[in-house]
This record gives C-alpha cells, structure tokens and sequence, in this order.
C-alpha cells in the first residue's frame, strides 16, 4: 500500500504522508491556512478554529478544521473559498477584541483580513488556545496545568490553583504562549486598545495573497509551524 | 428467583406472568409515582392508600401499582381506578379515605377528582376519553400506566423480554440491523441520524471491544420524556440495549444519567439488578452464548455532557468537553473503540419495532420520519406535559388539541420554540406543518429533544433568544472560540438591544455571526447555538426593529423600554395602585385619576396586577 495519499486543496494537487491532517499537507506546500492553537509536536485539539477549511464532498462542502482533518485520498479541500474567508475573518475578530494584548493575535487578525472591529474590546490575557496545557502534558508529561470551569469562566491554572511540586518551572507553558508577544507598541492599557494593523506594511497585500504562504514576519508572532521549521 | 436458561424458559416465564396478572374484575389502582407527581406529595397519598386499604382489609382484593409518569404531570398526583378506567386527579391524602370507601368499594364516581375539560367545562370520567390523552398516539408512555417500573414481572407480564427472545432464537445480528432499517427509526436525541445507520456502521468498524451507550443525560430545560421512560419503564430501555448490542457485537453497555435524576438511576439500578437475576444481563444470556452487562454511569450535569464525544470524555473520567468529529464515534468512541450512542427514546422503541415488526412502526409518521415522538408540551397552554405524538401530527393539533389552546383568555398564541434552547421559534402561520425532522429543520427550527414551548402575544421575541442564548453562554463548556466568545458576544448584542442600546448595523451582525457560528463551532450544540436568534430574526424581525429603532418593545417585556401611564377616563381614583407601588411612583389624589412618574418608577408591573379598572397601560 501506498505510504502516501493525494489530496486537491485550493485547486492544486498535493501528496502527503498517510496520516498526516490536512493543515499539515497544505504548510508543506507553502499554501497558507492560518492557524493558532495547532503546535506540530502536539494533538490537535481544534479550538481556535481559525485554521478552517472547507471540505467538498458528495457535491456539499462542510466546514471544519483543517488541523483534525486527516488527509484522504482525492480529498477536495477549499482552503480559502470567499465562504471560508468570511468566517476565518469573523473568527479573528472575536479572538482580536477578546484578548488584542498580543502581538500573534493582533497579526493573525490581519492575515485573516480584519480590518474594523464591530465589538468593543474586553482586555482578555486568555485566548484558551491551550497550547500550554498540552505541551505540559503531553510533551512533557508533566500535567501541572490544565482548564478549569466551564464556558466564560474556563480558566488554565494549576491542580486547586496551587502549583504543585511536579511543575518543573521548565516555562514551556509560557514559551508557546500567544499571549507572551506584546503589540510592537508595548502593551495596551485597558480602555485604549485597538485594533493594530501596523504589519499590514510588511506584507504585500494580504487580501491578494491569501493562499500562498508569503513567509510573513508575522511567522514569529503567532509561532507559525513554517516558521519554526 | 431462579435464573432463566433459554429461550423456552422465558417464554414459560411469560405465559405464567400473563396468567398472574390478569385480574378480571377485580379493582385496581394505579398510582402514579413519578418525579411530577412525587412533587405534588403522591408519596403520602400512596402511603394512604396502604394504610386505608390494609386497614380495611382489602389489600389483598384491591391490587395497587405505583407506576412511572403518566405524561399529565400538572394534574398529578393521578390516580386511575380499574377495571373502570376512572381518572381521578389532584388527588390529596385526604381524599383517599373517601376513594376506598365510595369509588374502590362501592363503585361509586367522586365529581369533584374527576377531569374537567378546559374547553367545553364537562367533567371526563375515563381516563381515554380526556382531551389531553385522545389526540395522542401512545405507545411508549402507554407501557409506564401498565407496570410498576421495580418489577420485572410487572414488564414481563405485559410481553417484555419477548423481543429478546424473538431476537437470539432465529434472528442473526444482520437481520436485526435491517428490521430497524425497514423501520426507519431516526435517533430521538435531537440529530435525526438514522439509527440503522449507525448501528451497522459501528458494526462494520475494527475492532474487538465495541461499546453500547444510553444517553440518559438530559440537559435541555423542560424536557423530561428521558427521565420519565427511565423512571416507568427501565427494562424496555435495556431490552432495547440488549438487541443493540446484539446486533452491534457489543459486550458492555453504559447508561449515562444525570445526578439530578435520582428516582431514574434508582429504577434502572433495580432493573439491571433484576435483569442480571433473571440472567438477562451477564454471561451467556438465555443459553445462547451472548454476554452483555450494561453499568450505570452518572453525569455531574452539564449540559455539554449530552453531546456524544463530551459523555464519553466524561464516562472515561475526563473533563466532559467535545471533540472534533473528524473520526466519527462508531469507528472510534469510548476509550478510542467503536461506540454506538443512542437516547433512551430511541432504544426504548427498539423492542417494539423487533416484537411487532418494522411495518407497524412505519405506518406511522411520514416519510422521512417513522414512528412516534415524545414531546415536552409548556408554555402558555391550559394543558401541559408530555406529549406522544406520531410524526406527521401538526402543530396546531399539539397547541389546540392536546394542549387546550391559550392558557389566558383572550391572549393569542403567537409562536412556538421547539428542540429545546437550540432550536428555533415558529410563528402562529406555520403551525400547520407537520412535526417532521426534515420539515422543522428546513424551516429554521428543529425537533431536538423535543421541548414545544407555547408563547402568546405577551412574550417579547427578543427577549426569549436573550434567555435562550444566556443558558446556551452558560451551559457552553468554552472549549472553541465561536461558541465561547461568539455565542458571549451575541448574548452582549442582545442585552443591548433589550435594553434600548441596539444599534441597526447590530441584526446584521448578528446574522452573520450566527451563521459563522452555526458552520464553524466544535460541537453539534455549539452549531445549533445560534437558532433562537436567528429563528427569531427570520420571522420575528418586526420585534427587534421596534426594538431598535422605536426603542419599544411590542409585547411589553423588555423593562428598559417601557412606560407605565394611566388613563385618566378609566382610573376611579380608588388609590390601590399607590398603595402598593413599592418605589412611590404614582401620585394622586383619592378621587382623581393618578399618574405614574416615570423617573421613579422601577417597571415591576405591580400596579398593572392590582388595578381593577384596567386603567395602567403599558407602552
């Protein structure tokens, strides 16, 4: 059997390891779906949502997150159709007037093309990406830290919110964190965020070259895995 | 009791049941003892009915049964008297003396118990013959009224088990799966899925460890049809487990219940105690080498619990949060193994498609959907409870029919939200459709659990999505963006528009974060999130537009956006209104029309309540 499989995202052919997500297939391919809570040495737990695709199947498109997606053969996969831009779109907004305190947000709402916000801003410090929490677990087998409660009061902290001797203070909880890049600016004082947009500059018009990768400096600021490599 | 080894043991065990129970003339009283009725002291009037007729001497003449819901849970306790059908209701300790002395030993009817018929005003004595019971088709609620759910004898008097037997005697697992095919049973617990379906896939899956879950965890508020088969009729829900299994090649069965149920997990416990007696659960049940037990899991009660991925998270021991469904849950589920998850509903209507055939089950409904449904009928009605209906069956017949119309009179009935706090609203216009997976869903709404809420001409639109969408904010377990912050930011733009600070740009945001929302969220709940707002928005616009732009609320709701006045020609100046106003808002003198200080006043509505004239008018 074949160790690869072929896949169509956004019109051009790609081959890639049998078990490998979709996400991962289309960043080998210098084809851009941005993405947040995704880390390539960790599970994907599809919480952001921002690395949304639209998958086409039987003549009907379904939307989901292209990070939990396995790579199938003769898979067809919009990665960026105008339906797909819209709702990345509005998805950044919500993380950019939730928490704007950050650099990797701040960039991440450009790339997805925001550019007003139509909420007012709360000064969010958590986006519950939960990057922290699985590389603690699951990297480092640690399991210091983890969510507690539900809903608007889900909250990452420690076992009864006292950190307990198996925290070895490694700080690869706050190494991954979006939140740790700070607006080029410096930090926003409550009541006087906004929204950015300076890196619009750096990137040659970001509403023409959604789908390639341009390899943006904003790599650095919301650690996309291209980057890292 | 002794263990029953085959096939032919059962069947013997059936026919000596069914010749026990029958009891020709004989009186008996029926009880119902479920959680509706145990609210309104059925207890104690159970306890009586012991007493009294120990007392008496007649407690071996008079067979008593304490039952399971019977739907009519706002007239409990209920008492129905046999071999007459007598339906007595509100029935009080008190009475009890007297429903021996008259009605058990004389044969004599009690006016003053029996039902009276909101509608016409003539007392109902049969219990078939009350309106709220003859525009149903019962046949899941109907088995709760026969048995006392702590006894399998009780279940297999009335036939229960024979669909097992029916089943491991000449019935191979391929066979099963295709019956319940032809039947065209869709899963009740809100996604519609064709249960076949699912079943033949999770058998098609690798693997040698398969599991059968019952969702047991209902979260949605106002409906309890889980709750009351689990409670009246535990067996017939692991009979049905056990054919699924069966078919599935499943060796362990959970039943995931909420906490908050404390009599449905007592019952099942019971049964499934009983069951393993009987050797209908364990090794090698019936002789014919199948091995299946199923265990009781208890939910802590979230909401989220009730979506497929987050139970099984939550039944192994993890926090109860979803995940993607990329890999569906037949193919990898509970501890990453096949898993089938069906509600209670769904494998309580299992043992009756395989006993009397997949044809009698689809002879009723319409073409897409099969069968009966349960609903959970509140709201602005003269009668509410639970509601089996087969598919097909109109709105307007639940509304008018089976509930009794308004509940006020000369208030008109608006709209109807249907599937619970993720459904949608449907004006008064539609209520000719019929209850239908696919037609509901078309329409914007959906059949969900089940809950049917009636609302009038005094419910403000707006408000009921606020009130919906702040539960679905709460219940949320947070875990994905669009529905923790989405779902937070569309319940921000409500409060605003409520509270006369919307904006017009606001519905089309609205809009369109819903349908990102609907498309984009983790979960089916999340998904469905959105649908009281943009149900709402679809055929109650009218509502949000005054809202915003006359800044009033059309049904008088919304407290901001009212204004208490009272007119001068209508008020006698009799001074009530003064008297009780708590904030002091309303001035004048006895004799003369009053007026109501806005600046003051706090909208309790206290005034409207109490004046005689009708004379406070709310704008």
């Amino acid at each position: 059997m074949s160790q690869y499989v072929t896949l169509t995202i956004d019109g051009s052919t790609v081959r890639t390891p049998k078990g490998s997500s979709v996400l991962d297939a289309a960043l080998a391919y210098g084809i851009c779906i941005p993405h947040l809570c995704h880390m390539p040495t960790n599970t994907d737990v599809g919480s952001c949502r921002i690395c949304i695709v639209e998958h086409v199947l039987n003549g009907r498109s379904k939307i989901t997150t292209s990070c939990s997606l396995l790579a199938k053969e003769s898979m067809v996969i919009n990665a960026n159709s105008e339906r797909v831009l819209k709702m990345r779109r509005n998805i950044a907004e919500l993380l950019v007037t939730q928490a704007p305190n950050s650099r990797a947000i701040q960039d991440i709402a450009v790339r997805c093309g925001v550019t007003e916000t139509r909420y007012p801003f709360r000064s969010g410090t958590c986006i519950q990406c939960g990057r922290c929490v699985r590389v603690c677990s699951e990297t480092y087998g640690a399991h210091a830290i983890g969510f507690v409660g539900r809903g608007r009061d889900r909250r990452v902290d420690f076992p009864f919110g006292v950190r307990p001797d198996y925290c070895k203070k490694c700080w690869a909880c706050v190494d991954l964190c979006p939140m740790k890049v700070t607006p080029c600016d410096g930090p926003m004082k409550p009541g006087e965020e906004y929204l950015c947009g300076k890196c619009e500059s750096t990137m040659n018009q970001p509403q023409f070259t959604v789908g390639s990768c341009i390899k943006c400096d904003m790599g650095e600021g919301f650690d996309c895995v291209r980057h890292a490599r | 009791m002794h263990r029953v080894e085959s096939v032919e043991g059962l069947n013997t065990l059936s026919k000596q049941m069914r010749a026990r129970r029958r009891s020709g003339d004989a009186v008996v009283v029926t009880l119902c003892g479920g959680t509706g009725c145990r609210a309104s002291r059925c207890q104690d009037v159970i306890e009586a009915v012991e007493k009294e007729l120990s007392g008496n001497g007649l407690a071996k003449k008079v067979i008593t049964r304490v039952t399971g819901g019977h739907g009519f849970c706002e007239q409990g306790p209920i008492m129905l008297i046999g071999p007459w059908n007598l339906f007595y209701r509100r029935v009080k300790s008190d009475d009890v003396k007297e429903i021996i002395s008259e009605t058990v030993q004389k044969g004599r009817v009690i006016e003053r118990l029996l039902y009276t018929d909101p509608a016409t005003g003539d007392t109902v004595q049969n219990v078939d013959e009350v309106p709220f019971y003859t525009a149903q088709t019962p046949t899941l609620l109907s088995q709760n009224r026969r048995i006392d759910p702590r006894s399998i004898d009780d279940y297999l008097a009335i036939g229960g088990y024979t669909a097992l037997s029916k089943v491991l005697s000449g019935m191979s697992p391929e066979e099963v799966i295709v019956e319940v095919e032809a039947s065209g049973l869709r899963g009740r617990g809100g996604g519609g899925f064709p249960t076949a379906k699912k079943w033949a896939a999770c058998r098609a899956a690798s693997g040698e460890e398969k599991y059968v879950i019952c969702n047991a965890d209902e979260g949605d508020p106002g409906a309890f049809m889980d709750r009351c088969i689990l409670e009246g009729n535990p067996h017939g829900v692991l009979e049905g487990m056990l054919i699924g299994a069966y078919a599935i090649g499943a060796e362990q069965g959970y039943i995931y219940v909420r906490n908050e149920y404390p009599l449905a997990v007592n019952n099942t416990r019971e049964a499934i105690r009983q069951a393993r007696e009987f050797g209908f659960l364990g090794e090698n049940v019936l002789g014919s080498g199948l091995r299946f037990d199923v265990e009781i899991a208890r939910g802590g009660g979230a909401f989220v619990c009730g979506e497929s991925t987050a139970l099984m998270a939550s039944l192994e021991g993890k926090i109860g949060e979803p995940r993607p469904k990329d890999i569906h849950t037949v193919e990898q589920g509970l501890w990453n193994k096949p898993s089938n998850l069906n509600n209670v509903e769904t494998w309580a209507n299992i043992p009756r498609i395989i006993c009397k055939g997949a044809q009698w089950f689809s002879d009723m409904g319409t073409e897409n959907s099969k069968g009966t449904k349960i609903l959970a009928l509140t709201g602005k009605v003269r009668n509410t409870g639970l509601v089996e209906i087969a598919f097909g069956t109109s709105i307007r017949t639940v509304v008018e029919k089976i509930g009794g119309g308004s509940s006020e009179q000369g208030k008109t009935i608006k709209a109807v939200q249907t599937g619970g706090p993720s459904g949608g609203c449907l004006p008064e216009s539609m209520f000719d459709l019929p209850i239908d997976f696919d037609i509901l869903w078309e329409k914007g709404s959906m059949i969900g659990s089940g809950g049917l809420v009636v609302m009038d001409e005094n419910t403000c639109m707006v408000d009921v999505a606020r009130y919906f969408l702040n539960f679905l904010q709460d219940e949320s377990c947070g875990k994905c963006v669009p529905c923790r912050v989405g779902v937070d930011r569309m319940l921000e733009i409500l409060t605003d528009i409520t509270q006369g600070r919307g904006r017009p740009e606001q519905i089309a945001l609205l809009e369109e974060l819903g349908e990102t929302i609907a498309h984009t969220a983790l979960c089916g709940l999340g998904k469905t999130a959105p649908n009281p707002v943009l149900s709402t928005l679809n055929y109650f616009r009218d509502e949000y537009e005054a809202h915003i732009h006359d800044k009033k609320c059309p049904a008088g709701v919304c407290k901001p956006l009212i204004k208490y006045s009272i007119d001068p020609d209508l008020c006698t100046g009799c001074a009530v209104c003064l008297a009780s106003c708590p904030s002091g808002a309303i001035s004048g003198e006895k004799g003369h029309a009053h007026s109501v200080d806005m600046r003051v006043c706090d909208r309790c509505g206290i005034c409207l309540t109490s004046c005689h004239q009708d004379a406070v008018v709310v704008q």
